[in-house]
């Protein structure tokens, strides 16, 4: 049976987007359907008084130069989105409280960063400048990766690609320690431990050094109108192609008939497609959407196997100061109890943990906010259920008491005072991402890395685990992991990969 | 020169192939009961923020000559479970067939959180000149009656991570009904401030709410409700418009916010006279403007589309479909008029849950009520409650 679309793809995140853009593209009559009323997912902005705010982009790494793209330029350059982007003076200001603590601020540039960790750490040139060779070795795989279309030669692994072999079985810490780097240059290396959602004891030193040297590197990208600019410029790939996107719309259902898809269910229809792309965590894809008697065992094994990652918390604020009148003068700051990844990692579970992400978008974007204007946002990850139980009722005071503190915070150790010139504050909680998002407890980070299921794993047996035929995955719970880069990444991945599965006569 | 150093000569490049085993018997060892269909976070995301609420109408009170209170309780037949909870100040958006038109109005909660919280709202709905949905209302709706609604919405209400300790309230006709949630929040000790209410009608016998105020204020020493009348004289009551001088009169000496909600005459009266207190932009909320309307009268606005009537093609899930738009309708308008439910909640330009893809043609949207995102802008969308034709229009609407 022909189906009404070769693709169709379910969920507009940044997974969905650039899979429907990509599919599209490639001359697939597509249809992409999204159950909010706009694109993005968490790739969006809302707009409150005289602000427009950024949900949720902290900044893209994997963007990069034009003489040095790295993979998500060379994907949207592929694909023709237009953004307007502006590029990050620095990586990020690090504050650790306490009695080891520090007060750091670290620039983009690979020797504008080593020159500054030394500064910061006498002796650690070297085995900064020896994370930047292993950054290389480990583009130069991804790079044959890419070449041999995810399917490497085994003895060209091991004989030209030993080190990518050893550090992605390696994790952060282990690493670090061989070569040598001292310990407080550790710490101020692993403040970006947070944007994988895993502590550096446990998350492979390869995916950790290819985001964090690509940051120092590439510098770091955001979009001058919000998310919501990628997540409309991808949309406009897919209508320029031909293809239709769908909002408002919920699929119900992935139908599938002896293990291959063959469409989906919306309130009133069935859709009949040969091919679909599910930008949606495959626990809600497997627990709810599918007839039960077609999932896989081995699906439900590998789900219930796996944990959720985090949650998180923001409260976005506009205040009636520039950030000159404030003091404000770093994009990103990390506030932090500890240096401990492991002990940051655990006190997610924690409602009122301290550790706190601070952005303030104006020193990326200066006319982002109207003249003597300024908007900060402050971010919280949180572990799966830790919010579960606030009561209805307590909720806003809960989210409140989480923003007090975090401004008291804010205030005490970057000694701006913000309090008395707030305009309009909004907080988005597990519960908004939930709503939002749809994922399991508003999960944003898709499954937590581990030792067995690192985004490099995930990677090597995606053909072996790809259960069901016609049915791809994308987005933060894909093979790819998650964040924004590895987001888009993964809905190209699924599209070369369902081209892949229609030459091969699926 | 040194010999670089192989740090990693001890590591053995095959322990990835390890890592690989250990995923495969990790997922060997894997349970094989079957996946919730639902989480703890999910389910309470959606009790708070429900898409719809279905509700039955259980009590109607009369107000007046021109005003009823109706009391919804959840319709359990249908879904709904209970009332979402809401912060004071919020709206909910009513659905309505009236006459083959599918059309939607927003309507503060009237009552307070805690009746929520035991399945209960109050809309207190005031008959208005041209009101054509509150006409339909006050007409139609009887006890026992079934009404669709959307969740809680909107920003207008108390913050006290943001708003003085002191809100100086300013209200206009039907414009008190959230004030009234606002004080019920105060009274049930759910906020922590204090409201001192501005509240314009008529005549005496306009005053919606007065019994009930009269209520809250004895009990609770935070709320002060001051009546303004404009063509009555009372000794209790202050006469004329709301100034700034009798804002200043029943303000705090020290720091208040000022929360405005009422027509549009009232803001572009009252917005002035604020002006002069010189007070900062944060210490000043509106509600809704409300459904824009007359766009000929805007400077700005192309004379020769005045009293035009333009083709508007509108496409809903791949459905294409053509009608009549006349220029001084809005986009949304013209497609209730012809029955298409297309997605709508404030009606007022802010919410964005309207956003619609302008496929082609020219349009009108008065700069003071455009609340669109900058992306919008560059890539052409529109939010079609505030958006006028200049010309054939077509747009791509999400379904409702």
């Amino acid at each position: 049976m022909r189906g009404q679309y070769d693709v169709i793809v379910v969920g507009a995140g940044n997974g969905g987007l650039a899979a429907a853009a990509a599919a599209a593209k490639n001359g697939l009559k597509t249809l992409l359907i999204e159950k909010h009323n706009i694109p993005g997912g968490c790739a969006t902005s809302f707009r409150r008084g005289r602000f427009e705010f950024e949900t949720s982009l902290h900044e893209l790494c994997d963007y990069g130069p034009a003489n040095n793209p790295g993979p998500v330029r060379k994907l949207f350059t592929m694909l023709g989105v237009e953004v307007d982007w502006c590029v990050l003076p620095d990586t990020f200001r690090s504050i650790v409280i306490g009695p080891n603590g520090y007060d750091v601020a670290m620039p983009t540039g690979r020797k504008e960063f080593a020159d500054k960790m030394e500064e910061y750490v006498p002796g650690s040139r070297q085995s900064i400048e020896q994370i930047y060779s292993y950054a290389d070795d480990l583009e130069r795989t991804c790079a044959y990766l890419e070449e041999c279309k995810g399917k490497p030669d085994p003895m060209v692994m091991l004989s030209e690609h030993a080190n990518f072999m050893r550090l992605v079985s390696s994790t952060v810490n282990e690493v670090l320690n061989m070569i040598g780097m001292p310990k407080k240059a550790q710490d101020i290396f692993n403040t970006y431990f947070c944007y994988l959602g895993a502590d550096c004891d446990t998350l492979d030193f390869a995916n950790y050094a290819l985001m964090t040297v690509s940051y120092i590197t590439r510098g770091a990208y955001i979009p001058k109108m919000r998310s919501h600019e990628i997540s409309l410029a991808l949309e406009k790939v897919v209508h320029e192609h031909g293809g239709d996107v769908w909002y408002n719309t919920e699929v119900t259902k992935i139908l599938v008939k002896n293990g291959k898809a063959y469409g989906i269910a919306i309130n009133d229809r069935e859709i009949y497609c040969d091919h679909i792309i599910c930008n949606v965590n495959p626990h809600i894809v497997y627990g709810k959407m599918m007839d039960k008697k077609e999932v896989p065992e081995r699906a439900i094994k590998l789900a219930n196997a796996r944990k959720f990652s985090q949650s998180a918390y923001t409260v976005y604020i506009g205040l009636d100061k520039s950030p000159e009148e404030l003091g404000i003068k770093d994009y990103t700051t990390f506030i932090y109890d500890t240096a401990d990844t492991v002990t940051l990692d655990a006190s997610s579970a924690v409602i009122d943990n301290q550790s706190l992400a601070v952005n303030c978008l104006n020193i990326a974007i200066p006319e982002c906010s109207p003249p003597g204007t300024s908007m900060l946002f402050f971010t919280k990850l949180y572990s799966e259920d830790c919010w579960k139980d606030v009561k209805i009722e307590d909720y806003v005071k809960t989210k409140n008491r989480v923003a007090e503190h975090a401004i008291e915070h804010y205030e005490k150790y970057c000694g701006v005072k913000i309090r008395d010139s707030i305009e309009e504050i909004s907080a988005a909680t597990p519960f908004t991402f939930a709503r939002y998002l749809g994922s399991p407890s508003g999960d944003i980070y898709g499954y937590k890395g581990s030792k067995w299921d690192g985004m490099f794993q995930r990677l090597a047996v995606q053909e072996e685990e790809h259960f069901t035929q016609g049915l791809r995955f994308c987005g933060a719970s894909s093979a790819w992991m998650h964040g924004y880069s590895q987001a888009y990444i993964s809905g190209g991945d699924a599209v070369m990969l369902t081209l892949r599965d229609i030459q091969a006569g699926y | 020169m040194p010999e670089k150093q192989d740090y990693l000569a001890n590591v053995d490049p095959m322990s990835f192939m390890g890592l690989l085993s250990m995923r495969k018997e990790k997922i060997d060892a894997g349970e094989t009961k079957p996946l919730p269909g639902t989480y703890t976070v999910n389910e309470k995301a959606k009790t708070l923020h429900p898409k719809e609420q279905y509700l039955i109408i259980s009590k109607v009170t009369q107000h007046g000559s021109d005003a009823k209170s109706f009391e919804l309780i959840p319709n359990t037949a249908e879904g709904t479970k209970g009332c979402a909870y809401f912060r004071a100040g919020q709206y909910i958006s009513v659905l309505l067939d009236i006459d083959r038109a599918k059309v939607s109005r927003p309507y503060s909660i009237r009552s307070g959180q805690k009746d929520a919280l035991n399945g209960k709202y109050i809309l207190t709905i005031k008959g208005t000149e041209n009101g054509y949905a509150s006409k339909y209302i006050l007409e139609n709706w009887k006890a026992g009656m079934e009404v669709e609604t959307s969740g809680p919405e909107g920003n207008f209400y108390y913050e006290p991570l943001r708003d003085a300790k002191h809100v100086v309230g300013i209200a206009g006709g039907s414009g008190i009904t959230p004030f009234y949630s606002i004080a019920c929040a105060i009274a049930d000790g759910i906020e922590d401030c204090n409201l001192t209410l501005l509240y314009g009608s008529r005549t005496k016998d306009n005053i919606l709410l007065k019994e009930e105020f009269d209520r809250l204020e004895a009990n609770c020493s935070k709320i002060k409700v001051i009546h303004v009348l404009c063509d009555e004289l009372d000794n209790e009551c202050e006469i004329g418009f709301i100034t700034a001088g009798l804002i200043k009169k029943y303000a705090p000496a020290d720091d208040y916010s000022i929360f405005l909600c009422g027509p549009q005459a009232m803001y572009d009266f009252v917005d002035k006279e604020i002006e002069t207190l010189g007070l900062p932009i944060r210490r000043i909320r509106h509600e809704l403007f409300g459904e824009y309307k007359n766009p000929e009268k805007e400077a700005d606005y192309p004379k020769d589309a005045v009293g035009k009537k333009y083709k508007l093609t509108v496409t809903v899930r791949g459905d294409k479909q053509a009608i009549t738009c006349a220029s001084s309708d809005t986009l949304l308008v013209a497609m209730e008029r012809a029955g298409i439910t297309a997605p709508s909640r404030c009606r007022s330009g802010e919410c964005g849950y309207c956003h619609s893809r302008l496929v082609s043609g020219r349009v009108y949207i008065p700069k003071f009520v455009d609340g669109r995102r900058m992306a919008d802008f560059k890539f052409g969308y529109v939010h079609p409650c505030c958006t006028f034709p200049l010309g054939d229009v077509e747009i791509d609407v999400p379904a409702k």
